[in-house]
């Protein structure tokens, strides 16, 4: 694992994501909504949305570029908290662009070991420039993960 | 109308491994310790767990669904405290903090809750959500 804090604060390159009614169902689906309005175009539009809106949490699914320096381990880290805010609702037929970055790294001795934390952030824009999320995950490293 | 100490829920649910595919697909988390046994207990787990993200979604879901058509999240987050397993029976509940009406809008904060049986918390968090008022 390798970071270079050289990097912190420095944001990847931009990824574009067009948001397809298909993968906002599959994920409803997959939180086990039944809800319409996350599966019939027709009720999202009667309740003011412009396509089937997304949950709240299908934001983490937009993945980013990879962040410039920052080497984490395929498996084994734990996802410590998750937290959003967010602006304007993503809707299906949007473009959303993401970009992400490394906001803090701490090292921790412990008894155990030591273990980095990672705080990543990762925001999200609409093309007329409107925010659509902000989300911040602490990412803890246990030492003796590769 | 939702009022500071209301408790929304708690609803009772237990995360299949069929969801937990289901999700992996969904949200593009492949990470193996979400479906091989093997590879997970190689990491010291307990075998397969549920994705935090997906325990997240749910608990947003629930929320949701007791509040007004309208509402929208302005912000959640969450702490992951202890791995769930798939046919675990969590609880989800929310508790009502504050109410605050100023500019035609309702804006809910709240403290929200996944244990499991025993009373553990798996997932602790806030969430906030907003609506407008009826004119």
């Amino acid at each position: 694992m390798h970071h270079d804090p050289i990097y912190l604060g420095h944001k990847s390159e931009p990824r574009h994501h067009e948001i397809e009614k298909g993968a906002i169902r599959r994920f409803a689906e997959a939180l086990g909504e039944r809800d319409p309005i996350y599966f019939d175009e027709q009720t999202a539009i009667a309740e003011g949305y412009k396509g089937l809106p997304a949950p709240p949490t299908f934001a983490f699914t937009l993945n980013p570029s990879p962040i410039p320096g920052l080497e984490l381990p395929a498996a084994g880290i734990i996802h410590g908290e998750q937290e959003f805010t967010f602006g304007r609702t993503i809707c299906s037929g949007d473009i959303i662009t993401v970009r992400a970055w490394v906001e803090d790294v701490k090292v921790r001795k412990g008894r155990l070991g030591s273990m980095t934390l990672f705080t990543i952030m990762r925001e999200g824009v609409h093309q007329n420039g409107d925010n659509a999320f902000l989300a911040r995950s602490l990412l803890i490293v246990t030492e003796g993960v590769e | 109308m939702l009022a500071a100490g209301d408790i929304i829920g708690p609803e009772t649910l237990v995360i299949t491994r069929e969801q937990i595919v289901r999700y992996a697909g969904a949200s593009g988390d492949y990470n193996p310790i979400h479906y091989d046994d093997e590879r997970a207990r190689s990491f010291g787990l307990p075998g397969v767990i549920v994705h935090g993200m997906l325990n997240m979604g749910v608990i947003a879901r629930i929320i949701k669904s007791h509040a007004p058509r309208q509402a929208h999240f302005e912000r959640y987050g969450v702490r992951f405290r202890k791995m769930v397993q798939p046919g675990q029976k969590v609880v989800v509940s929310g508790t009502v903090q504050s109410v605050h009406r100023e500019h035609g809008q309702t804006r809910v904060a709240m403290d929200v809750l996944m244990a499991l049986e025993g009373e553990t918390s798996a997932i602790t968090g806030q969430a906030i959500l907003t609506w407008p008022d009826e004119p």
